[in-house]
């Protein structure tokens, strides 16, 4: 709709929250701003005629066009009448208007959005139909057909734009309040005979209220320009009543002799829709204006450690790896594990224990403002920690690649899969472009997929959650890396599709010898996969060594839990009467106690376990960090049914 | 793909037919009658009553609007009351000079506002806080107010462009450029301010999605994951904006006509207004409406283009 800038209207990034909090987040300095400008122009546009120190049209010839002096503040147009005093007795035909525009956009399309929320797709149809139309028409050119029929009226015409600009507002309201009748506590408030007057009082109209209070500024500062737009051209309060569109017009008459007339009205024209959209952007929470320069946190790792004397078939070596939030708290501390050649390591743990972390610093794709503050990451002879983008980026991709825990979304939308493919084969490997295509149909192959052709064609959202995986499991393998880090890859599936992507990974790990790092809360997968675990808690390692030894002979609080917190029964066992659950949570990050961490979980806890606890030798080449270790005489404790080979684990 | 494209071309003719009956009745609903202006000031009753009869004003409003429109879909939009004009003549005349405007003007404002939301968004710190504070302020300015001000800068003081006047392309290359950069500033400085922001969102968006760690995990250069993979995520939104910005420029170029005495579709409309020339009235709403939705339909196969979400859903 012409000059109405729509795309102001867009649905603000927030959440319908509590406008109460909302105008409490206004002490930025634009809400301030906003907020005092307004408050000030509406008080002074209506107490003008009080106080102007003139009249509106008293004439002073021979004090034409002057610039400001004492006794004009502001000036004096051609006929040598205040500046300053038409400026505001002209106020309120602009602040006035608009207002009224707002509060008819507002009184259309709120009970419009709300009948079309409630009484869904029939209503809804006819009603989004009716809106779209309006939106398409000119809108410039209709306001000025309807000043054709109507004449010139400033109050009217902005009835008229109030009913155009309901459309947009019926719109964004209508997506609110569907999303808010969906939400489970207001179904279940209806299903418990809640009216429908009732719902929308109680839950939609509140949820919409910061949205509201974000159209209604963003709307007001539109309606401002369009009504002095329509002035400027001549349709607006005819002479000799001033107003803010006609007296930048007469300022364009004398912008030759006298420039500075230009000044003083655009000023407060420009303000007053600054003012509105600063404090639109104020309730909208739009404080991350500016956000930090994106420099990556890498780690200066404090000192370089040797390169620790491995044995050949070692492929990587973490040593007492650290990553912390800048100048926040650690989120793995002193992280030590080594994945052998063709071996798969799984690390385990609940949600925020830092296994994400852990993997994501072995690619240098930490997020922003995490960085590893020390240790190493020694991969085929050199440190990872501390080298620059420049030099990770070879490793990326070509040494080590990464799964990621979301499949559907792993892949770029808005290109085919071929592309998708096609690009990083021909950038790894060398490929030329005919040759890249074989190479793609050939890992589709390899990853399982029967009908290459049709999902090279196709684009991600046309994929299942299985199929997406598979694709970018292909697609990590595309640089041939010798290390694949799998974040929770069967996370985000279907149970059964879950099995074919493990049965996948088994398979790629023994034809290619490729070594796997599977980050999992699921002990199945673990135990089903994975060749060596690590067991993590709360930043740390508690646990290490082959599956069969930690799954089986748990000697950690933690593990023994974690085990028996399994739903998963296997065959030819009684079914327990009551699952383990672990109780309470992981410490967050920056509450960790400098004792052993999980004591406040642990049965087996003593005075003891508030002293540091060091890992100490356990499972042959494994290791342990509990100074009580579970035994086979007290594993009774935690777990009420034991069984010895345990399927999955449940937590998070 | 087709079934997309029939949906909105069904959709657009459902609009410009709505725009036929909006300004027919708005037209009707005008104080006086086309009899009044052609018989002119002084007439009789019973003159202008003839007058009436004579335009066919005084039939029934369905066989009125049916004879207006069987002309108009010949491309028939009538005579102007004034001067006899053939309207749909005029108006093609006028319409080159308004979407030149809009057109150019969304151009330069795409390419500013792109470039520099991208900045701001892949640069972050200081300048990503200038960009937003400008824009914040370049969006709120009045067009016309921006306009004055680039006249007084650009020809009064500095002498570089004509301060008003509209040059044909048929008759100066170089002269419809010069005469055009003053209005297509004026709109393009609101304009850039929006798709910066928009631009800006989309980017920071765009970066923080899932699938761009994906690409960075296979050692993707960054030059590819920000301007081929980001950028054109980025660009959905931006193209929306863009065709919204085409259609807000086309009526700011309505009210920016007067100040630099521009030959548009907003002189026509003010003169049409002003003189209650009703056919007048009618045809420029109809040939307005028919831009905005044939913008609006290549807005719809531009995003659909871009997002095969879009296309195949």
């Amino acid at each position: 709709m012409s000059v109405i800038p729509l795309e102001g209207l867009t649905e603000p990034t927030t959440r319908t929250g509590d406008l109460r909090r909302r105008l409490r987040a206004l002490r930025t300095p634009g809400g301030i701003f906003g907020i005092s400008w307004l408050l000030f122009l509406l008080i002074a546009s209506l107490t003008a005629p009080l106080w102007i120190p003139y009249q509106v049209g008293q004439q002073a010839l021979t004090h034409a066009l002057s610039g400001p002096t004492g006794a004009h503040w502001l000036g004096t147009d051609a006929l040598g009448r205040d500046v300053l005093s038409r400026i505001f007795a002209a106020a309120w035909i602009s602040v006035g208007p608009a207002l009224l525009a707002v509060l008819v956009a507002f009184g259309i399309g709120i009970p419009l959005a709300l009948l079309a929320a409630e009484h869904g797709h029939r209503l809804e149809r006819f009603t989004s139909r009716g809106t779209e139309v309006l939106l398409a028409l000119p809108g410039t050119v209709i306001i000025l057909a309807v000043i054709g029929a109507i004449g010139i009226n400033p109050w009217a015409i902005m009835v008229f734009l109030g009913v155009l600009l309901s459309a947009p507002v019926y719109r964004v309201l209508l997506g609110v309040a569907q999303s808010i009748r969906k939400r489970l506590y207001v179904d279940a408030a209806r299903v418990n005979g809640l009216g429908s007057l009732a719902v929308n009082a109680k839950y939609v109209l509140p949820g919409m209220a910061t949205i509201v209070a974000v159209q209604a500024a963003q709307l007001f500062g539109i309606a401002i320009l369009i009504e002095a737009g329509l002035a400027f051209i001549g349709f607006g309060p005819q002479v000799p009543s001033p107003s803010w569109g006609g007296l930048i017009a007469d300022a364009s008459k004398n912008v030759f002799n006298a420039p500075w007339l230009m000044v003083p009205t655009g000023v407060v024209l420009a303000l007053t829709v600054i003012a509105a959209n600063e404090l639109a952007d104020a309730i909208a929470g739009e404080t991350n204006r500016g956000t930090p320069a994106h420099r990556k946190g890498r780690a200066t790792a404090a000192a370089r450690t040797p390169a620790p004397a491995t044995r050949a078939d070692v492929l990587l070596e973490v040593s007492d790896l650290t990553v912390s939030v800048a100048d926040g708290p650690v989120l793995v501390s002193d992280v030590s594990f080594a994945v052998q050649s063709g071996r798969v390591l799984g690390l385990v743990g609940e949600s925020g224990c830092g296994k994400t972390m852990t993997a994501r610093s072995l690619l240098g794709l930490l997020p922003d403002g995490v960085a590893v503050t020390g240790g190493s990451i020694w991969f085929e002879g050199r440190d990872l920690v501390g080298l620059s983008e420049r030099q990770l980026r070879p490793v990326r991709g070509r040494q080590v690649a990464l799964i990621s825990q979301e499949p559907m979304v792993a892949l770029d939308p808005l290109f085919s899969v071929a592309h998708q493919l096609i690009g990083p084969i021909r950038r790894l490997r060398g490929a030329g472009r005919r040759e890249a295509r074989t190479i793609a149909a050939d890992l589709l192959r390899q990853v399982g997929i029967v009908d290459v052709r049709r999902v090279l064609h196709s684009y991600p959202h046309q994929l299942s959650g299985g199929m997406a995986q598979r694709v970018c499991i292909a697609l990590a393998l595309t640089g041939q890396p010798k290390l694949l880090v799998a974040d929770e890859p069967t996370t985000a599936l279907d149970v059964t599709v879950q099995a074919e992507i493990l049965s996948l990974l088994r398979v790629l790990v023994q034809d290619t010898g490729l070594s796997v790092i599977v980050v999992s809360h699921d002990l199945g997968v673990v135990a089903d996969l994975c060749d060596d675990v690590a067991v993590m808690y709360a930043g740390q390692i508690v646990e290490s060594g082959t599956a069969t030894d930690v799954l089986e002979r748990p000697r950690h609080p933690y593990t023994a839990a974690l085990l028996g917190a399994n739903p998963h029964v296997p065959e030819n066992t009684p079914v327990p009467a009551r699952l383990v659950s672990i109780p309470g949570t992981v410490p967050a990050p920056g509450n960790w106690p400098g004792g052993c961490r999980f004591a406040s979980r642990c049965p087996f806890a003593t005075d003891e376990c508030a002293q540091p606890i060091p890992l100490t030798a356990e499972h042959g080449d494994g290791s342990v960090r509990c100074i009580h270790p579970v035994s086979a005489a007290t594993a009774g404790a935690l777990n009420n049914h034991d069984h010895p080979k345990p399927i999955t684990g449940v937590s998070s | 793909m087709v079934a997309f494209v029939t949906r909105r071309l069904i959709f657009a003719v459902g609009t410009v037919l709505a725009a036929c009956v909006i300004s027919f009745l708005l037209v009707h609903a005008t104080p006086g009658s086309p009899g009044a202006v052609v018989a002119g000031a002084g007439a009789t009753k019973a003159q202008i009553a003839a007058a009436n009869h004579q335009l066919g004003w005084d039939r029934p409003l369905v066989s009125q609007f049916w004879t207006w429109f069987s002309n108009a879909v010949r491309g028939n939009l009538g005579v102007s009351l004034i001067n006899g004009t053939n309207i749909k003549s005029d108006l093609s005349t006028r319409l080159p000079v308004t979407a030149s405007i809009a057109l150019f003007a969304t151009v330069v404002s795409g390419m500013a506002g792109i470039v520099v939301g991208v900045t701001a968004a892949v640069r972050g710190g200081r300048v990503d806080h200038a960009v937003s504070l400008g824009s914040g302020v370049g969006l709120s300015l009045p067009t016309f107010w921006v306009g004055i001000v680039l006249v007084y800068l650009l020809s009064i003081r500095a002498h570089l462009l004509p301060a008003t006047g509209y040059v044909p392309f048929s008759v100066s290359p170089a002269g419809y450029v010069k005469s055009l950069l003053l209005p297509v500033l004026a709109l393009a400085v609101a304009g850039a301010a929006i798709i910066a922001r928009t631009a800006r969102t989309g980017m920071v968006a765009a970066l923080q999605q899932e699938h761009i760690r994906t690409l960075q995990a296979i050692g993707t250069p960054p030059w590819r994951i920000r301007y081929i993979h980001a950028l054109r995520f980025a660009s959905v939104p931006v193209v929306s904006v863009l065709g919204v910005q085409f259609i807000a420029l086309f009526g700011g170029s309505i009210i920016i006509e007067q100040l630099f005495a521009m030959p548009g579709l907003g002189q026509a409309t003010q003169l049409a207004i002003g003189s209650h020339d009703f056919p007048a009235i009618q045809g420029v709403v109809v040939i307005a409406t028919i831009v905005v939705v044939l913008t609006i339909l290549v807005l719809d196969i531009a995003v659909a283009a871009l997002d095969p979400r879009v296309r195949t859903a």
